[in-house]
Formats: structure tokens, sequence, C-alpha cells
């Protein structure tokens, strides 16, 4: 009984304890989604076939993928081993590191037009304009300077490019809904879409590496990139580029939380009436907290462009997406987004990781992401998960707003 | 806890501009067709100019004939996403709804060797996950939009995921199709021919109009679902268990979704699921889709023939060289969709949409 005891207490916890319920929210959320994550895995072990030696064997039934194995190479690998020895730090752990980069600026961007109560769903698409810009930015200014005055003189022009052109693109899904009410939800995909078919048309095309078969720009200078400092050499990561992050996030905190305009986006967010009566500029707030979310998506370009890639290809890996799942996981809070961000980086490395030691899909981890926002967007389902456990004692009297109590009826509750 | 009678605020902003929406959404489509008569005139005046091959491939029978393939899947998923809506729930899930549909429909296909069980199969596995998001969000008073970002998400993910591991790639094996039924001498009809030398499934979606249109006209249930979407307290005080009706709603916004998603791979004998997967948005599609048709099921299919025209036209014109680039032509629907919702603005949402409604003793 102590420990129902004790998990109720601590589900009661979750769902009362307003400083970290949210915190709370998102470890369960994020521990029932590698609950579910090991049962798929199980299951699709089933459904492929394998040499008996491969199997492992759980319930004395055999199973081709061994759910243990997986989450050990998803967390442990991405960590680059820190417990076997053998941890360098050019090892995965920098990887790692990258990843978390990339998604402190996606997740900040999402962040910021959630907190406006937008759903910028659209970072994709800003992410790919701004990694665009900043790589025919940067290559057209490589011809003025080079060296380390190159690298001082061109990383920050590169970000300020990428941030332009991002916010330029985020500002039309923003003057759309301001000035013509289209749904930014609808506005921002369709722009995804839109993003990335131009992009394959101008690289393709007019911007095409005659050098490359691929779908890319010229490459970008040595000087013109993020220097390793060290660690992550070999694994294009840099340090710099995450204390750019670091810094944003304590930016988009101060801003938020310490100015007018803050002021103004966080209560457009919660009571668009109350703001618009209190003298806010609603559609100069949308607005500008799109822009701003966009310019964030486009320096998470630059990044990929002058620290990944090292030049722009089409096909940018979903980071954007990835960032709809940070901010939510963070309650929309900028210093959640650098612990979201973190645990998302080593979901996005682990992968790989698995895919080396293992024959499960990397897909494994859309699905994850997908879980995670289910369940975080699910508060109510803790308070019942919390009220259903044994002795709980009386189910406390759930009161609707118009006097009536709430009852449980339509059937369906089994999920 | 939310408050089924809060307003919203942002409706009160809505009243005000009913004629207005009105009329620019009759402007676009009035716009629309004299654009279409012009372009038609104009290739019959000089057949050897770009308006001459633009006319020719609007009139072709082809064009008609693939434009009423491709909105299917979109038409199926808005005609669900009607439902879910109108009840008072926003399903954006549409997308995911038709991606799991897709591969579901594929996969049982492949197991059992019939092309209707596979048809089954999708409509199942769509259900299936649209239950999940209905307890998600009616039960557990999930954020709709977020909920429905989560499906989505979910079914990108596992439709990929489930195909690398039965067939160790994303895409799977080809399989049977549904073919299509021929009416004899109507098809031999010139241009409307294309009506009647279909898919299956095309007709399916006709019927699937029609009955939406008539449950939401002509039956108490339909009625209910308006209720719950509009005034929730009403039909409860009329006795009428709005979670039931949602419930209800939402499900067969699945088993709609479902039909299109399995149309749409089984018309290929195929899924494929890199990047955004062979559904490519048209969830996103649909959505728009019924909002320009404001909710009505046969304005819903006549705004998805729209985009699907369009994209039928793209289509023709990538493999006639007209000198646009493949890629921008390719990316006219997205650029349409954005300038209709921009023209149409604010379609006026069920006033309960979007808002956890607890039941009254």
């Amino acid at each position: 009984m102590s420990v129902a005891d004790r998990a109720r207490d601590a589900l009661a916890r979750l769902v009362d304890a307003s400083a970290t319920e949210r915190i709370l929210i998102s470890s369960a959320a994020l521990v029932l989604s590698v609950l579910i994550g090991a049962v798929l895995v199980l299951v699709a072990g089933r459904m492929t076939t394998c040499s008996p030696s491969e199997a492992v064997y759980y319930f004395g039934t055999g199973f081709c993928y061994d759910p243990i194995v997986v989450f050990d190479r998803l967390f442990l690998g991405a960590l680059g081993d820190p417990f076997s020895g053998g941890w360098s730090p050019d090892g995965q752990f920098a990887v790692t590191l990258r990843e978390t980069t990339l998604l402190v600026f996606t997740g900040l961007s999402v962040a910021l037009a959630f907190r406006a109560g937008i759903f910028n769903i659209g970072t994709q698409g800003q992410m790919v304009v701004g990694a665009l810009a900043t790589a025919l930015g940067v290559l057209w200014a490589s011809a003025f300077v080079s060296g380390v005055v190159g690298t001082v003189v061109l990383i920050p022009f590169g970000i300020l490019v990428g941030a332009t052109f991002g916010g330029l693109y985020g500002a039309v899904p923003g003057v759309l809904k301001a000035y013509a009410d289209a749904n930014e939800v609808i506005t921002t995909i369709m722009l995804n879409f839109i993003a990335t078919g131009v992009a394959l048309y101008l690289v393709s095309g007019v911007f095409k590496d005659p050098d490359s078969a691929a779908n890319q720009t010229v490459p970008l200078a040595e000087f013109a990139q993020f220097p390793a400092v060290l660690f992550g050499a070999r694994q294009n990561f840099s340090l710099v580029a995450l204390a750019f992050g670091l810094i944003a996030i304590a930016a988009l905190y101060y801003v938020l939380e310490h100015t007018a305009f803050g002021y103004d986006v966080r209560t457009s967010g919660v009571q668009p009436e109350a703001a618009e009566y209190g003298g806010v500029d609603a559609k100069r707030t949308i607005v500008a907290s799109l822009t701003l979310s966009g310019a964030l998506g486009g320096i998470a370009g630059a990044m990929y462009v002058m620290m990944v890639l090292g030049t722009f290809q089409t096909g940018i890996p979903a980071y954007g997406f990835d960032g709809i799942t940070v901010s939510i996981l963070a309650g929309n809070n900028p210093l959640g987004v650098g612990v979201a961000a973190l645990l998302f980086g080593v979901l996005k490395s682990g992968t790989t990781v698995v895919q080396f030691a293992t024959d499960v899909p990397p897909q494994l981890v859309g699905v994850l992401r997908g879980l995670i926002i289910l369940f975080v967007a699910m508060p109510e389902f803790f308070r019942l998960l919390a009220k259903g456990l044994p002795g709980a004692g009386s189910k406390p009297e759930a009161v609707a707003t118009d006097g009536g109590t709430v009852t449980e009826n339509g059937g369906g509750a089994d999920e | 806890m939310s408050d089924a009678t809060e307003p919203t605020g942002a409706d009160d902003l809505a009243d005000d501009g009913l004629f207005e929406r009105y009329s620019s959404r009759t402007l676009f489509a009035g716009a629309t067709v004299a654009a279409v008569l012009a372009l038609l005139v104009a290739g019959a005046l000089f057949p050897n100019t770009l308006a001459g091959t633009l006319a020719s491939v609007l009139t072709s029978e082809n064009t008609l004939a693939s434009a009423l393939r491709l909105s299917v899947p979109i038409a199926f998923a808005a005609l669900g996403g009607i439902f879910a809506e109108k009840s008072g729930v926003i399903n954006i899930g549409l997308e995911g709804l038709l991606i799991i549909s897709a591969f579901g429909a594929v996969y049982v296909t492949e197991v059992t060797g019939g092309v209707w069980l596979g048809f089954v199969g999708g409509v199942i596995a769509s259900t299936l996950l649209a239950g999940v998001f209905a307890v998600v969000t009616i039960k557990f008073r999930a954020d709709q939009i977020i909920a429905g970002l989560a499906v989505w998400l979910i079914a990108l993910g596992l439709a990929p995921f489930a195909s690398q591991v039965i067939y160790s790639s994303p895409n799977t094996p080809t399989v049977p199709t549904t073919g299509s039924i021929t009416v004899p001498v109507l098809a031999d009809l010139p241009f409307f021919g294309a009506l009647f030398s279909a898919s299956p499934s095309v007709y399916l979606l006709f019927a699937a109009v029609f009955c939406s249109w008539y449950v939401f006209e002509r039956t108490a249930f339909g009625r209910w679902i308006r209720a719950s979407g509009e005034n929730p307290k009403a039909l409860d005080t009329a006795g009428v268990s709005v979670t039931q009706v949602r419930y209800a709603a939402v499900l067969i916004s699945g088993v709609l979704a479902g039909m299109g998603g399995a149309a749409l791979s089984l018309d290929l004998g195929q899924f494929t699921g890199n990047g955004p997967t062979m559904v490519n948005g048209k969830g996103f599609i649909a959505i728009v889709a019924y909002l320009f048709g404001n909710y009505n099921p046969i304005g819903a299919f006549l705004s998805t023939m729209l985009f699907a025209g369009l994209d039928a036209v793209q289509t023709v014109l990538q493999l006639q060289g007209i000198g646009i680039p493949r890629q921008l032509i390719r990316i006219t629907p997205f650029v349409v969709v954005i300038l209709v919702l921009a023209l149409v603005g604010r379609t006026r949402l069920p006033e309960a949409a979007g808002e956890h409604y607890d039941t009254e003793e």
C-alpha cells in the first residue's frame, strides 16, 4: 500500500503543486512515453524476423528487439558512454550537444509564439529560409574577409542574416493572422511546404554548387564556420554556438519576464481581450512575436549551416517540429527549453547510436516525440490516474463553474 | 477547469462581419469562375498561347479524372473534419489519420490479399487513432490543437516505423489496387465521361458527401452535432449527452478520414513513407477546404475540387513544360491555400469549438 500511497501522493502533487507541476507532468509524460515506446519495440520485435540466437527472451517469449538495449543505447550512448570508460570530448556527447544547440533555438522560437497565444508550426520553414539566406549571405561576404577576422565578422553576420530572413518569413503568417484573420496553424504549415519547395528550386538551379551532385550551395570557407572549442571538432559541434544558445535562453527569459514587450506578449497569450482593453496593440504584438519567433527559427538555420553542414543542402532535418515538442515539454518557459532541449538532444543523438547498435528503425524517436506531446497535453490524465490508485479515498468532487458537479460518463475511457 | 458558458471574446469580434465574410467568400468563388471562363475564351481565341495550353488542359477529360482522384483523400478528410469540428472538437490531426489509414490499408491488403479487406483495415486503424484522440480531448480535456498535432506526429512516426520493421523500408511493396468502375455509354461522354469511369472510392466519396449533407440537414443526430458545437448547454438540457455526441462525431471523423487514407494508398497500391509521407499535407488542405466550404459537406467537396483541380492542372503542366520550373508549380496548391485563407479570413467557428464541456447532472 505504501508504494501506491506514495505514488498517489506524487501524482496528486503532480496535479496540485503549481510550482513543480509542470516539471512533474513533463517527467511523467516522458517516462510514460518511454514505457509505451518499450512496448512498441517489443511488438515490433515480434513482427520482424531474426535468428533464434539473436532474439531476447522476456516472459518466455522471444523478441527480435530488446527495449532495454534500445533505451540503454538511446540514453547512455548519447552521453558517450560515461560509465564504460572511453569517453571522449569528440564522441557521441558532442553530437548530443550539437543537437541540443539547434533545439534550443527552435524550442525558443516555438515557445515565444506559444506564450503570445500563437501556434507557430512554421519554425521548420523559418529555419529553412534562415539557413539558405545565411549560406548565401556568408558565401557572398566571404570574399571580403578571411582568417580569424573573417570568423569574428562572418559568424555574427551569418546569424544576423539568418535571423533577418527567418524573421521576415515569420512575419508573413503574423501579418496574415493580424490583418486577414488567417489561422496561423494552417498558414505556417503551408509556408513550411512553400519554403522547402522554393529552397529546392533555388538550390537545384541558380545557387547550385556545380561541383556537387547533391542539391546544395557552394561550401563555406573554413573560417566562415563555427570554430571547435575544447571538443567536438570531428562531430561538427562548437561550444561557441552553445554559448549563443545559452545567451538566447537568458535573453528571451529577460525579455518575456522583465520588459514591457514581454508583458504584452504574455498578457496577449493568457487574456487577449483583457490585454487589448489594457492598451496592448494586439495586431502589433501578433506580428512582433511571430517575427521574433521566426528570427529564432532563422538563427537555428544559421547555426545548422555554419556549425553542422558548412553549406545549405535540401532536406534539413525536422528540428522545427522537434522544437514544438521541446517547447511543450518545457511548458513554454525559456529556462525549461534549455533542459528540454538537452533531453531531446539526447533522444536525437541517441537515435543514431540505436541505429548503429540495433536493427530498430530510427523512426521510433518520431513516435516518442508524438507521445510526449500527447501526454504533456493532458494533465487531467495524471489527475485521474492519481484518483484511480488504491487508497485514494473518496473522490473529491470536481466543481464545474456552473455549480454542477462533474460526472464521468461517456464510455471509451479505456485506452 | 474550463467553463462551457464562458464567452471567448474572439467570437464577439466575429459577429459584426458576417455579411462581409460571406461576400468575400462569394467574391472569391465568383472570381475563380470568371477567371476560368476568361481563360477558356482566351484559349479558344488564341490556341497557340499559354492561355490556349491552359484552356486545353482545363477542358481535358484527364484533368477532371485526376482532379477527382486527387480530391478523394482531401474531401473524405474534410468531411471528417466537419463532423468533429461541428460537434465542438477541432480535429487538426486529420493528416495523421490519413497517414495511419494509408499505411494500414496497404498492410492489411498485403497480408490478406483482399483490397477491400485492406480498405476496412485502413478505416479501422484511423478510427482507433481517432478514438485515442477523442479520449484524450474529451475525457482528459487535453488542448485540442496540441493533441491534434500529437496525433499527426505519432502517425508520421508510426507508419514509417512499422513499414521499416515489416518491409525493411519506409515504402511498402506494391499491392493490388482498387481498380476502376466504368459505366457503359455514360463513360463515353466528352469531359464528364471522367465522372463515370473512376475508382470505386470516387463513387464512395459522392455517397459520403451526400450522406453527410443528409445527416446534417435532415436528421436529429445532425442537429445534436450542431448543438454540441454551438450550444452544448442547450443540448444537455434537452437530455442528450454532449460527451457521447462528441465521441460519436470524432469517431465518425476517424472513419471518414480513414476511407480517404485507404483510398489514397490503395489507388496507387503502395504506401510511401519518406519525409512527409505520401499524404504530404492533404490533411491540412482538407481543413482549409472545409473552412472555405463553410462547414457544408457539399461546399467542402467543391472547394476540395478547386484545390485538387489546381493540383491536377499543375501535374499536367509539369509534364508539358511551359517554362515555369517544376518545383515552383508544385507549390501552387499551398500558395492558393494561403491566399484563400487570407481572402476568406476568419471563418465562424462553432461557438463552443475548442472548449471542453462538463456535463451537468
